[in-house]
Formats: structure tokens, sequence, C-alpha cells
């Protein structure tokens, strides 16, 4: 291996915040090694069509990069849309040539911050021949290989806050809030937030939900005095299999069309990802308690603002993990972090793994302990 | 012994060209309509599709997982359905086999010329009866030359009435190869400006009309109809339809105009191909925007307006 490198950093999947955080760990553990790091614009798109760059899509990074690399939410260079020479509309893999371009550019290396969708993409492109490490970037931190990815504490302060004012609001008018939060295979965003804000109840798609049993918990709270709750729903949460849909909400079967996950009546959640159950479980609930509720749905917004100080820390380590690996010889690896560790996983261990809440977990304990409700159906033995 | 990729044959349809007749579908297109309502048809290869409302999940089965050499098949643990990871699937097929509830299955398949034909002549009766006979629809049929001509001349030497549905875009020498076989040529005109026809179709429409104008004068004996889905807020402007009648008018073959209506069948087929619909927003058109558009062309052809209310035939 030389001693001097020429590397890249780009970013697969949409913004998170401390995504500045890991270019400019990047940046500096590169310096210190006496290497130059090059960004590039857009995902791979700067390597594949530097001709729509004014600066041929690939930039030099120097210093604290506070650069924009800009993001590819859908980079697959093994599927680009193209017309060819007959004026005909085709999708072409140009990894082949994606991989050329990276080592005709004099890149040695290329460090992804992806998310868990183009991970398989980054893994693909090493098993053909990219030097390439991962960094892991989830706001709903569902990747497995990971404790934690950066972004995800960032939009857990997000979440809080927001939730914080809801319950504010939700009490100055009497209602019951339900607010929904990313997270379509995994709570952890919904829980964890829940808990800091001590919700009156959690839902997610780890625990099929059972309407019933909350709306007890909150008709016996405005009974008593507290005429306002607060409700926090992942928005892959889904009601247990025997609940009944609710004849309020009307079935768009245009939108069931659209996810195909939709068809059975239990699933109809996730027609629509955002705000759907949101939609659905404050109506229910309103039926169920005969007390105003409204809905919010976060949404996006979690995944923009500033990153909090664990993300910036989280995401300069990561940054500079990535280029540590490098110098140690390691390539088609994601970056993990297991505290207090910063430890490399293969991408084909990384790929197709989702991190879900275990029923029994300490955060479950926790919830439970505050008399956090998850509407689950009592088992009794 | 030619053959060809066919995605579905479809019996009894009565709005792909006159009387009820026979449809082939075809695998591959060279345009990419954002509002396309066949997106299986797209990809020139067989392609795998998934159900999830149809799995019965991994605890009762999971036999795909097992199968796939990509593992591009996987499991959530908040879910007993798999899931595909359709950056590592490769269309090998080999899941679809092993899939009980049929969940998994694939889009197009490789059959001869005479499968396609021994099929489509089970109809036969009502084709005499109706008027009717074999459309080669799709995909874009013109893609597969030899197969699609062979398929066309061998329904004729059958005594089948044969039409197809074609957007055009295809070099001339496949045109010229297919086009003598054909009773009536259905062709869509989406759009009239090329800058648009681009944005919305992937590629300009040069090629599309200079073929469309060259046909019309190489086939004179040809039937040809001319089309147009009409998608709200991209080509349901009166402009378009009046530059399309004067792009056909002039040619006597082209004997009609229709214009079909946006519709959104097959925005399912999207999630099970793993890939987004890009036209969620859009509604279909009007009855009587529809009606207004479909007056012009009838005052075009001279005709009474009473004709306009024909039914939309498929998107």
């Amino acid at each position: 291996m030389s001693s001097t490198k020429r590397i890249a950093v780009n970013v697969g999947g949409g913004f998170v915040p401390g995504l500045d955080a890991v270019v400019t760990g990047v940046v500096r553990a590169a310096g210190e090694l006496g290497w130059s790091v090059a960004g590039i614009r857009d995902g791979f798109d700067g390597l594949l069509f530097p001709e729509r760059y004014p600066d041929g899509g690939l930039v030099p990074l120097t210093g604290n990069a506070g650069e924009v690399l800009g993001n590819a939410t859908r980079t697959n260079p093994f599927c680009v849309r193209h017309v060819n020479a007959e004026n005909q509309v085709e999708e072409v893999d140009r990894s082949g040539e994606l991989i050329e371009r990276t080592r005709a550019s004099g890149l040695d290396a290329v460090i992804s911050v992806v998310g868990p969708q183009a991970l398989s993409i980054l893994f693909k492109l090493h098993r053909q021949g990219l030097t390439t490490i991962c960094v892991p970037t989830s706001v709903e931190n569902d990747v497995a290989a990971t404790q934690l990815s950066f972004g995800f504490n960032s939009a857990l302060s997000f979440a809080v806050d927001m939730l914080e004012r809801v319950r504010q609001a939700a009490r100055a008018a009497g209602k019951i809030g339900v607010v929904e939060v990313a997270g379509e295979h995994a709570g952890w965003l919904a829980l964890q937030a829940g808990i800091a804000v001590c919700a009156d109840a959690v839902l997610i798609p780890e625990i099929p939900y059972d309407l019933h049993e909350i709306a007890v918990r909150l008709r016996h709270k405005i009974d008593t005095g507290q005429a306002s709750g607060l409700v926090v729903v992942a928005e892959g949460a889904a009601p247990s299999e025997d609940e009944l849909q609710p004849a309020a909400v009307a079935f768009d079967a245009f939108k069931a069309a659209l996810s195909p996950g939709a068809t059975g009546r239990a699933r109809s959640h996730v027609i629509d990802r955002s705000g759907f159950v949101a939609k659905t479980v404050a109506l229910e609930l309103q039926r169920l308690t005969d007390h105003a509720t409204y809905p919010l749905v976060l949404g996006e917004l979690v995944k923009g603002g500033p990153p909090t100080a664990v993300d910036r820390q989280l995401g300069l380590a990561y940054g500079a993990g990535a280029v540590r690996g490098l110098h140690a010889g390691r390539s088609g690896v994601m970056v993990s972090f297991q505290p207090p560790d910063l430890t490399f996983v293969p991408l084909a261990e990384a790929i197709n793994r989702t991190r879900t809440v275990p029923a029994d977990g300490m955060f479950m304990k926790v919830a439970r302990a505050l008399g956090i409700s998850f509407g689950e159906r009592e088992v009794r033995s | 012994m030619i053959t060809g990729r066919v995605l579905n044959i479809q019996h009894f349809c009565t709005h792909d060209g006159p009387g009820i007749r026979t449809t082939v579908f075809l695998k591959g297109c060279s345009l990419r309509c954002k509002w396309c309502s066949n997106p299986e048809s797209i990809n020139p290869k067989p392609e795998l599709a998934y159900n999830p409302s149809k799995c019965i999940g991994t605890k009762e089965c999971g036999l795909c997982l097992k199968e796939c050499p990509e593992s591009a098949i996987f499991t959530v643990d908040s879910d007993a359905r798999v899931r595909i990871n359709w950056d590592l699937c490769t269309n090998c097929g080999k899941c679809v086999p092993v899939c009980p509830p049929i969940a998994l299955y694939q889009f197009g398949r490789e059959v001869t010329v005479d499968e396609v034909l021994d099929e489509v002549e089970q109809d036969s009766s009502f084709y005499r009866e109706s008027g009717g006979g074999m459309t080669l629809s799709g995909g874009e049929c013109q893609l597969q030359p030899d197969f699609s001509a062979a398929l066309l001349e061998g329904a004729h030497r059958r005594g089948i009435n044969t039409a197809i549905e074609t957007a055009s875009n295809v070099p001339w020498e496949f045109m010229e190869k297919i086009l003598p076989h054909v009773d009536t040529v259905l062709h869509d005109i989406k759009l009239t400006d090329p800058e648009r026809h681009k944005k919305w179709i992937g590629v300009d429409n040069v090629r599309i009309r200079a073929n469309l104008k060259r046909a019309y004068e190489t086939f004179p004996d040809t039937t040809f109809i001319a089309r147009t889905p009409i998608i709200p807020g991209v080509n349901d402007d009166e402009e378009h339809i009046r530059a399309t009648l004067a792009f056909i008018r002039p040619h006597k073959n082209v004997v009609d105009y229709e214009l079909l209506p946006y519709m959104r069948f097959g925005v399912s087929k999207y999630g099970f191909l793993g890939r987004v619909y890009q036209m969620q927003d859009f509604e279909p058109p009007t009855a009587e925007a529809m009606a207004k558009l479909r007056a012009i062309i009838d005052e075009a052809f001279g005709r009474a307006a009473s004709v306009a209310e024909r039914k939309a035939p498929r998107a």
C-alpha cells in the first residue's frame, strides 16, 4: 500500500444532521495521514455525469469541510437510465465504468455515507472491486450492524422538542395529541422520544396495537381531571390482526393500490407512509374515548436542522474511523459503533438487517416502569 | 424457431382494435412515460414481482430465503413476511417456483411464435363473428421485430386479422419489417412539443413523427388510428389535439383519432416491482374535459358529436 492516498467521500441517501461532521472527520483524519480528499457530487453522479457539474463533479475538500456535497437519494450505478443512439430509453449497468472512472480520477478509495438501502449498492460495487468503507446514516436508527447511526440523536432531540410543545398545546386545548414520527420497521424514535416526554402511549411496529386498552387509560385520565393526552406513533405501527379497521376512515383504494403491503385489512396503515397511522389512530381514539384528538405528523422534519453534540462527535468519529480503516487496509466494511468501540463490520453482514426494538429490552422496561402503554393485548395464562 | 418475450396473452379485448380481439403483450419499451400503466412491460427481460399481501410468512414457509443465491430476500423482526432487496435481486427467478402462495412471480417468459398463435387461434370463432383478431401490444411490440413480424404473418396465414398498438419509437427498419403484416395500426401521439415530450416520456418525438409520416406514406392501404392518452396538466390542451389533427389529417389512411383518458390502472404493480409511482397527485380527466376535446376531433373528421361518447379504451 502506498503511503499517500487520494480518497473520495460521497453521500447516498437523504440529508441527515451530522453529515458535515462525517465529511469533516474524513478530511481531517486524512489530512493527518497526508492524504488528499475529494468529494463526489450527488452520490456517484459526479463521476457518472461529470458534464453536469461546472466543477467536473469531483471537488477537492480541505480543512473543516463544511461544503455541501449534495446527496443522491437513489444512486444506483447498476441501473442508470439513458437514451441510446437509437433514441431509446434504457437502463444500463454503469458500475464497471464507475469503478474505472474512480481509478482514472486517481482515487484509491471511496468513503460512502449511506442509509440502509444504498448500503446494498456499495456492497455490490465492492464486490466488483471498489475499495470502499461505508458510514451508516439513519434517523430511525434501524441499521442493525451498528448501535447508533449518526443523525438519530438529532432526530430524537427534535422529536422530543416537538412532543413537548404538542403536550403543552394539548393540555391548553384539552385534547389528545397523536404525533407520528419516522420508523417504518423499527420504533426506536417513537419509543425513546415517548419515554423522554413520558407520553401516555407509544405505538411501534414491533408491537401490534389494540387501541381499546389505550382508550381505557386515557378515559380514566380524563375522568380524573386531566383532560389531555399525548400518544406517539411510529409510521410503521400497525393494529393487531383481529382489530377492526375503524369505519370512520375512508379506505382510499388508490392509495391502497400504491402500496401492495396495504391490501390486508390490518395492514392498511402502510398505504400512505406518512400521516396515515396518525390519522387512523387519532380518529379511532376519538371514537373510543369520546374526547377530541388531533393528529400531527413530524415526517421529514426530523431529518433537517443542526446536529446535536452527540451527532457531531459521532459523525466526526465515523469519518475519522473510516479513514483509519482504509489506513489499516480495510475495504468492503461499514464503520460500526459498538460502545465504547468503533469497529468494522463486513458489508455482507450489514445489508438486509434491520435493528428492531426487542420486546424485553432496557428501553421497553423503562417505558413500562413509567406507565407508558403500548396498546398490547394482555396475555393471560 | 423464432422466440420472443411475452408478458401476457389477454383474451376478449374490445378496446385494442376492431371487434373482439386477443391481445398479446410483448416485453420491453423504449419510452418511460411517467404515467405508464404497465410498468411490468418496460424491462425487456423477465422480471421478479412480489405481492407481500400474499406472503404466508417465514414462520410457516420461508422457502424463498433458502433459494435466493443473491441474498436478495430478507426478513425484518417486526413483520413475518419476507422483503425483497431490489438492489440485490438479479431476476434469476429461482424463488418463483418455490413460493406456495405465488406471492413471488415473474413477469415475462420466452415463447415461440406457434405457441402464441395456437393460443390466439382458440378464439377464432369470436374473431369471425365480431370482425376481431389479434393485437400485438406491450411494451413496444415493434422492439422485437422478427418475432412480431413472424407472429403477424403467421396470424394472416391462419386467416386472423391483425393489429398493433405502438408508440413508434423504433428504427424504421423494424417498422418496415412489421407493418406489411398489419391491418390496423393503433399508434400513440402523446405530446407535440419535443422538449415536453422528452420531459414526460424520456426522449423527444422527432423520430416518432418521422416514422409515422413515413409509415402513412409507405403503407397507404393500412388503416392507421392515432391515439393520445389524455393526462391532465400534461397534454389535455386543445393545442395538442389540433396539432395532432394537423399532422394526421393530410393522410387519408389515418381514419380516426382516439383519446384515452388517463387512469390509475396498474399503480399497484409499481409496488410489486419495487418501483415508485411518480404520478400520485394526478387525477383522471373529467368527462366534460374529454367530451370537449373529442368534439374538436369529431369536427375535424366531419361527423356528429354523438360518437364522442365512446367508452374509454384501456389506459
